[in-house]
């Protein structure tokens, strides 16, 4: 069991900053996830991991041990891409092999392991075959194979299943899991897919210009994300955000919406009167309801689109506002024309529009991951 | 909805010689009705594209007609077609800017200059691309060409609109929102549009009806709801839904007074026989081997329900995806709300009679959906 440890990590190509002073915390056995809009620095950071580039500044640690003057070879890392890239004259078979030749493991070992990942990825039959007569779908489970053959403790994964089509990439995030957990690896995985990360992560570290602005469970990312940018890259559909200008309320703030005023309780006032904010509702998190309820916004529904086994329906408010709301496919709404949407206001995100940080409420768990502004 | 917008009838495609070169639609007829909108949904190479840049025009038809508005155009130029269109390589034109080339559409139905501007203005909020209007087609991302392309073809009045991955380039929010819009727009003003993509989301998302395709040869032809709830065959049945469908090879027998379907490891699944219609009963007898289909929202948890061991546990936000080891291979689930089991717990699944498809384990033509003969 390994464990990793970055600390303040500078990394600059010319006088542009990749890296911005970045620490992070890898625990052995842990699926640490790196997410965030391309750009953002995952991938240099697996290569400084990896020993493939310096840092200018900062640690890379492995079980503790610093890793400055130890070459990419000896470091005990498993690496897999999203362009697979694999040698082109060499078989399935002799592409796995290469770290096993490498560390210079006899030829009955280097057949044992090469047929015990290639069985566990299901590519035990095109072992024989060159990357050119590969499916997509067969490289990128070749380059795994790679990856996981030394069983090295330390796996950097860098968006292995970009390259693959929709249902392969749902298989495999639903294979991996237990590939990695039979391996007893630690992993870092990068991915633009939320979904993935969401799945796959045990934490979440979501980038963005070269620092990391969150670090939580995918829960704590999805229900308190720190900043509006991270809300606004979860979830299908997106997150409505809507201008709101809080005023005080007992217990906490309201808001309005269309005329109609609604209560978010627990949120304090200091921080949320007199700002313009914006309130983050999750379209899973609106629901149609009969007109006179508590809390009911009066729409027009425009269009109905079904998401998979959910309905989700585009409607604009009184005052102008497009919202998407979800429901699980079957349950019974108006199709079009005038309805009511109601939300829960006692779990609505509100973020401060300014600084686009989310304005926790009283008595939150302190947990609060969000860098500093 | 009335009078058929486009009828195709008997079309086959070839590339090359005719009967020797590459068959890339076979003997396709669809008839689509004035106001609907239609998704041809495959793979690629699937005939899809052919189709739709036979309707368009830009390909010859091997064999067969198209007519639009009752008027047979297949020998026709595009211009003389009254089709609006949206395509990959039918670009926007370079020396003019994004306004000027939406405005360009609109130059054969000379309206004032004023009606034009709001056409323009109002297709450019819709598709959030106010802001570029003015640039020139090289300037802007791959994502605004199509864009821009899209309002070209939405702005103009025609008797087709078509729209080949007209939403492919885009990132995830704005998707969201301008399935909604578009497909409102095309509602509101009755157009007919058809149009072409792979994706399954895409054609579930805006279309009337869609039209599954699969080596040159319609596979379906529906509603979305009709293909999820009666797939005519296992192509279209796994292509159509996220996750996609469970499938399972079957021995069928008739033990005592039910039916009993037989999966690896001696798994059995039990139903009474007056959970199928007779004519379901009477075509799953005889039949040894069948391939047994349930799409992952169909899966129940209950407790005396058939073993299975969870595997993984994956919480996306709006719903959990729950993969068991099943009958030697993986049963999916999925639940709208957060489900806290852990890989390693055993569970019961409760697959309802109602929710089966039986396919034929070799030709794949759907047998049965749930009590009734497919």
């Amino acid at each position: 069991m390994t464990t990793l440890q970055l600390q303040n990590i500078v990394k600059r190509f010319k006088s542009h900053t990749v890296l911005d002073d970045l620490s992070l915390e890898v625990a052995s056995g842990e699926t640490l996830v790196l997410f965030g809009p391309s750009g953002a620095g995952k991938s240099v950071l697996l290569r400084l991991v990896a020993g493939v580039i310096e840092p200018d500044k900062g640690n890379v640690l492995i079980d503790g041990e610093d890793m400055s003057d130890v070459e990419p070879e000896h470091r005990g890392i498993g690496m897999a891409f999203q362009n697979f890239a694999l040698f082109p004259h060499m078989d399935a078979f002799q592409n796995i092999a290469t770290p096993l030749e490498a560390s210079r493991s006899s030829a009955d070992k280097i057949k044992e392991g090469v047929a015990r990942v290639a069985k566990l990825l299901r590519i035990d039959h095109v072992l024989t075959h060159r990357p050119k007569a590969l499916s997509n779908g067969q490289k990128q489970r070749t380059a795994l194979a790679r990856a996981l053959v030394g069983s090295p403790p330390l796996l950097l994964l860098d968006d292995p299943l970009r390259n693959v089509d929709a249902k392969l990439r749902f298989e495999m995030r639903l294979e991996l899991p237990r590939l990695l957990a039979a391996q007893g690896a630690t992993v870092v995985y990068v991915t633009q897919d939320y979904k993935e990360a969401m799945a796959l992560g045990d934490r979440i570290a979501v980038m963005a210009a070269g620092r990391i602005r969150q670090v939580g469970t995918p829960e704590e990312i999805y229900d308190a994300p720190a900043f509006v940018e991270i809300a606004r890259l979860f979830g299908d559909p997106t997150i409505n955000l809507l201008d709101v200008a809080p005023t005080a309320a007992a217990g906490g703030v309201a808001v309005e919406l269309s005329g109609v005023r609604i209560p978010l309780p627990g949120v304090p006032a200091a921080e949320a009167v007199g700002r313009d904010c914006l309130i983050g509702l999750r379209p899973e998190s609106l629901a149609f309801v009969a007109a006179g309820t508590a809390g009911a916004i009066p729409v027009t529904i425009e269009a109905e689109t079904p998401l998979n086994e959910k309905t989700v329906s585009l409607v604009l408010t009184t005052d102008g506002r497009e919202v998407l709301v979800s429901r699980p496919a079957g349950t019974p709404a108006p199709a079009s024309g005038p309805a009511h949407i109601a939300f829960d206001g006692t779990n609505a995100l509100l973020f401060d529009k300014e600084t686009g940080r989310r304005i926790a409420r009283m008595g939150e768990d302190a947990g609060e991951r969000g860098e500093a502004a | 909805m009335s009078g058929a917008a486009l009828q195709i009838t008997g079309v086959d495609k070839f590339y090359g010689a005719i009967d020797r070169g590459v068959h890339a639609v076979k003997n396709l007829s669809i008839d689509i009705e004035k106001g609907e909108i239609i998704a041809l949904l495959g793979s690629s190479g699937c005939g899809k594209t052919s189709t739709l840049r036979m309707i368009a025009g830009f390909e010859e038809v091997s064999r067969g007609r198209i007519a639009i508005d009752g008027r047979e155009v297949h020998m026709l130029p595009p211009v003389k077609r009254n089709v609006a269109m949206a395509f990959e390589g039918y670009s926007l034109y370079p020396p003019l800017t994004v306004r000027e080339n939406i405005a360009f559409a609109l130059k054969a139905s000379k309206l004032p200059q004023a009606k034009v501007d709001e056409k323009v203005g109002d297709i450019a909020r819709l598709l959030e691309i106010e802001d570029i209007l003015d640039r020139y087609p090289s300037s802007i991302s791959g994502g605004q060409q199509q864009r821009a392309s899209l309002g070209r073809a939405l702005v103009r009045d025609a008797a087709l609109h078509l729209l080949d991955e007209p939403m492919g380039q885009l990132e995830p929010r704005l998707r969201a929102v301008l399935r909604g819009r578009i497909k409102h727009y095309i509602k509101e003003r009755g157009l007919t549009a058809i149009l072409v993509t792979h994706d399954q989301t895409e054609a579930n998302a805006l279309a009337d009806r869609i039209a599954v395709m699969e080596g040159g040869v319609l596979l379906q032809f529906d509603t979305p709801q009709t293909i999820k709830q009666r797939p005519a065959n296992l192509f279209t049945g796994a292509f159509v839904g996220e996750p996609p469908m469970n499938v399972f090879a079957a021995t069928v027998d008739f033990g005592g007074d039910g039916v009993v379907f037989g999966l690896d490891q001696g798994v059995q699944l039990r139903y009474a026989a007056d959970e199928f219609s007779s004519a379901v009963l009477g075509e799953l007898r005889g039949r040894g081997k069948v391939m047994l289909g349930i799409r992952p929202y169909a899966v129940r948890r209950a407790e005396r329900g058939v073993a299975a061991k969870v595997a993984v546990n994956q919480w996306l936000g709006d719903q959990t995806q729950i993969a068991t080891d099943f009958a030697g291979g993986t049963m999916v689930l999925v639940e709208h709300d957060r489900v806290r089991l852990a890989p390693g717990e055993e569970i019961g699944l409760k697959l309802d009679a109602g929710a089966l498809h039986v396919f034929d384990a070799e030709s794949g033509q759907a047998l049965s959906h749930g009590p009734e003969l497919a």
